[in-house]
């Protein structure tokens, strides 16, 4: 089912086929697309004159010139579904901050940085026009990082820069011409960037000068440039290219992955299983093989980490702007004070409990933290009361160190979790569903304490493992596919596991709603951190008795605790790759 | 030129990117066009750049006769005068038949007074598949005769095998034959199979001593093309960056319009630059293309297209 209205918000130098890649499939879904853009360029108002001009349908195609900063302003009209934004990271930032709470969805295309990855097996000469491709001529968003393996070091930096004389600058309408400009702000940038990697002990070429008042600027190639420079970490601005060498293919994947900026990236050799292999490994939403920058509709494009997720372009591109038939309405749930800097900072104490009645209950659980029960770092544990008001048991008391030791758990294991063949990882999902249905007693009369009736308990439990079997079934069914396009070339699609997932679980259905989180993030291969239920975490924590036995250490952690204090530490960890959150409005 | 030693190690790592390649060609077609009276100039160029070849079956002294004479007066004389190049002299580079017209060659340029150089084929051209013996006797006699070009066809069987000390061996023996001759060698690409054995082919035939090297024959299926080029002007590139060295690059078969005339010239430019652009350095291989050039000159200057019997014939 179409999304509805769509924002979009350009950056101030995009190109007119990026602008056509956002609006042809949201138009071609049933959306209607309101666009922002900057003032400087006529073209999108060109555009939304021709719709116009389609006659039955007037509004398809609407363009506001304007600045920046009306992006917020566009988003957080009422009628908006949807914004995609493609742009600069923090003015993303400012957008996601205050588009919180609403009921609008959010895509982002951030950063127009790209990885060129050569290594000695390569063409170097056909390697030398993909930087060409890349980075200088009127198809590549933004500047370019090199990163080139060091015995073809030289060779190649003496084919780039007799290349880079050959280059010419002009007017984008003369045939004759490889780069155009775009605009005073962006030659700016690169001056600036260019000085400081000089200040910053770095190399500069540049193929011709650069006259001091001309829009163009000329391609330019810095290199020995120090990698703990801060130029070095900041994103490369077009029309430069930063060059730097490697010496193993481990050590360009680490170089490679070492960014927050995940979005494009080609990889050059003509050995088929190096170049698969490193095109594996790396950390980018899309990866060429011996080519750059092409791009075909039917294929999707996207980044990952700090690029943004959005896809465009092939069936991915279209379902940006579709919504599943049956979701309910959501309903905005702003809350109008909001304080972030407060928010589940700090733990609210709670009392001990009344006197102990009954037998006295099982020592207080610890966190399940790497495959074993633990002492949280605070040591101390709160109670959990039943249905009737007495005491259920104890649970440890979880804060932000525990979060930390629970986050590096869940990446140790995870590697090895992703590694598994999909059977094997459905084989442990089979085995957790026997092991529940075994203790089907024991939890279902733990639920009635908690005021379920024993019937509904039951219910309950055999309900979760057939949940757990269903989603050890699809963890078989998914994969990578294969996908032919007018690109000389096949296409390789691949499903990857995020990495580690945090969740936090609702008050209601205790083990079924933890079990039902837990099994889908572990059938694709994540590995997870889990805050269960408030009131009752003692299913959960009986569940992991028995993945204990069952699951490799570090698969699956929980940490029990204040609700939004554990919260907001796993929102603040900038290792956890997503974060599944039921809970209250805040 | 005499040659340079034989050095294996400089192809042995050598990789060529097909797709790659296929791409830049389509891009050099497409972005580098030229028009008016830039456009008159470099077809001009172009003229002079032309090896006016005849190679066929029925080839005689009176048809040799003409072409020499076309040779030495490519374009009508008054549209020369109109561009105010008549006095240039421009001729084309070269005129280039088979071994056994060479004297009829020689001849009709002598009585034409017009001193550019005949070149040869030879070496069991175009097939290459006859006796080294025969084939060296073949540049002999055609040197002899008067031809101060020769162009040589490779052993392709050699290259497909990988043998390329022995490639080495061959053209070295031509290099010996032709003496104070110019060596040319046809690489015969449409036959080498990949583009990775072109770049090694033409690595082998600059070290063993060639002045230039030639991409076809002419009679191949698949003649001069554009990724085959770019390989071979990388391999020029490269040997000059190694010994210093400037080999000459001529593209042969397929080449009839003018546009593609313009797209070639480009090509090295982009590639080598303008100190290849010189007859000693480039030369295109072509009969019915120096018609095309004519005629779009007569549009240049008269501003009407001109019928083929408008213009005298080659």
């Amino acid at each position: 089912m179409r999304t509805g209205v769509i924002g979009l918000i350009l950056p101030p130098t995009f190109s007119f086929l990026e602008m056509m890649w956002r609006i042809c499939p949201a138009l071609a879904m049933g959306c209607t697309v309101v666009a922002l853009v900057p003032p400087t360029s006529p073209t999108p108002l060109l555009l939304a004159q021709l719709a116009g001009e389609l006659g039955s349908f007037p509004g398809i195609l609407n363009v506001i010139s304007g600045p920046a900063s009306l992006g917020p302003i566009l988003a957080s009209q009422p009628a908006i579904q949807k914004v995609a934004f493609c742009g600069a990271l923090e003015e993303g930032r400012v957008l996601r901050r205050s588009l919180a709470g609403k009921c609008v969805e959010l895509g982002l295309a951030l950063g127009m940085e790209s990885l060129l990855l050569l290594t000695d097996t390569a063409d170097v000469d056909s390697a030398v026009e993909g930087v060409v491709d890349a980075a200088w001529s009127d198809r590549g968003p933004g500047g370019l990082r090199l990163l080139i393996q060091e015995s073809v070091w030289d060779e190649f930096m003496r084919r780039l820069q007799e290349r880079m004389g050959r280059l010419r600058s002009g007017q984008g309408l003369d045939g004759a011409v490889d780069m155009g400009t775009r605009g005073a702000a962006a030659c700016d940038l690169a001056q600036r960037f260019v000085h400081e990697a000089q200040s910053q002990g770095a190399q500069v070429f540049q193929a011709g000068d650069v006259p001091p008042k001309s829009p163009f600027y000329p391609p330019t190639l810095v290199s020995n440039l120090p990698p703990a420079s801060p130029c070095a970490q900041a994103e490369v601005p077009w029309p430069v290219v930063v060059a730097s060498p490697f010496r193993t293919a481990k050590e360009a994947l680490a170089v490679a992955n070492g960014t927050p900026r995940g979005g494009s990236a080609s990889v050059w050799s003509e050995r088929l299983g190096q170049a698969l292999e490193l095109g594996y490994g790396l950390q980018m939403g899309t990866v060429w093989i011996n080519a750059h920058n092409l791009r075909d509709p039917s294929v999707p494009t996207g980044g990952c980490k700090e690029s943004g997720c959005s896809w465009h372009g092939g069936p991915d591109g279209l379902y940006e702007y579709l919504r599943p038939s049956r979701t309910p309405i959501q309903v905005s749930c702003l809350s109008k004070n909001m304080n972030y800097d407060t928010f589940g900072l700090a733990v609210p104490s709670t009392l001990p409990a009344g006197p102990e009645i009954g037998p006295s209950p099982a020592p207080p659980y610890g966190l399940f933290v790497g495959g074993r029960f633990q002492a949280p770092g605070a040591r101390s544990s709160r109670p959990i009361q039943d249905s009737s008001g007495n005491l259920h048991g104890y649970v440890a008391e979880g804060g932000a160190k525990d979060i930390r030791g629970a986050v590096e758990a869940a990446h140790q294991a995870a590697p090895g979790w992703a590694g598994q063949s999909p059977g094997a990882r459905a084989g442990l999902l089979w085995a957790l569903a026997a092991a529940l249905e075994r203790r089907k007693s024991t939890l279902a009369s733990r639920l009635e304490r908690q005021g379920v009736e024993l019937k509904a308990a039951e219910a309950e439990v055999e309900l979760s493992a057939r949940r757990l079997r269903a989603w050890g079934a699809r963890a078989q069914a998914q994969g990578h596919t294969l996908q032919v396009s007018g690109l000389r070339g096949p296409v390789l699609r691949l499903r990857e596991p995020l990495g580690v997932l945090a969740v936090v679980c609702p008050d209601e259905w205790p083990l079924l709603a933890f079990v039902s989180l837990l099994a889908p993030a572990l059938a694709c291969g994540n590995t997870v951190v889990m805050v269960p239920s408030a009131a009752c975490p003692l299913l959960a924590l009986e569940v992991c008795q028995d993945m204990a036995t069952l699951f490799p250490a570090g698969l699956a952690n929980v940490v029990t605790g204040d609700r939004d204090h554990l919260t907001r530490c796993l929102a603040l960890h900038q290792d956890v790759q997503a974060l599944w959150y039921f809970g209250s409005a805040q | 030129y005499e040659g340079h030693n034989k050095d294996l190690s400089w192809i042995s790592k050598i990789q060529v990117n097909h797709p790659a390649v296929l791409r830049r060609a389509e891009q050099i077609q497409a972005r580098r066009t030229v028009k008016k009276e830039w456009q008159a100039a470099w077809l001009l160029k172009a003229v002079t750049f032309i090896d006016l070849t005849t190679l066929s079956g029925d080839d005689t002294s009176s048809n040799i006769q003409r072409l020499c004479y076309k040779a030495k007066y490519p374009i009508r004389e008054d549209l020369l005068k109109a561009l105010n190049m008549h006095d240039k002299g421009i001729t084309t580079a070269a005129v280039c038949v088979y071994p056994a017209r060479v004297c009829d060659a020689v001849r009709a340029l002598k009585a034409a007074g017009c001193n550019i150089p005949v070149a040869s084929v030879a070496t069991g051209f175009p097939a290459g598949q006859t006796h080294l013996k025969t084939r060296l006797e073949e540049i002999r006699l055609a040197v002899e005769d008067g031809a101060t070009e020769i162009d040589v066809v490779i052993n392709r069987s050699l290259v497909l095998t990988g043998q390329w000390e022995a490639l080495y061996d061959e053209i070295r023996q031509f290099r010996k034959a032709c003496g104070e001759a110019h060596l040319k060698t046809i690489l015969a690409t449409g036959e080498l199979g990949s583009l990775t054995n072109v770049y090694k082919a033409s690595m082998i035939a600059m070290m063993a001593g060639s002045d230039f090297i030639k991409t076809s024959t002419g009679k191949e299926t698949v003649n001069a093309t554009f990724p085959v080029a770019i390989v071979m002007l990388r391999a020029i590139r490269d040997f000059f960056w190694k010994t210093g060295n400037k080999i000459g690059f001529k593209p042969a078969g397929g080449i009839r319009s003018a546009k593609d005339s313009l797209a070639w010239l480009s090509l090295v430019k982009e590639e080598l630059g303008d100190e290849w652009l010189k007859p000693e350095l480039f030369r295109i291989g072509a009969s019915t293309l120096l018609s095309d050039i004519e005629r779009q000159i007569y549009h240049h200057v008269t501003g009407r297209y001109a019928a083929y019997h408008d213009l005298p014939m080659s």
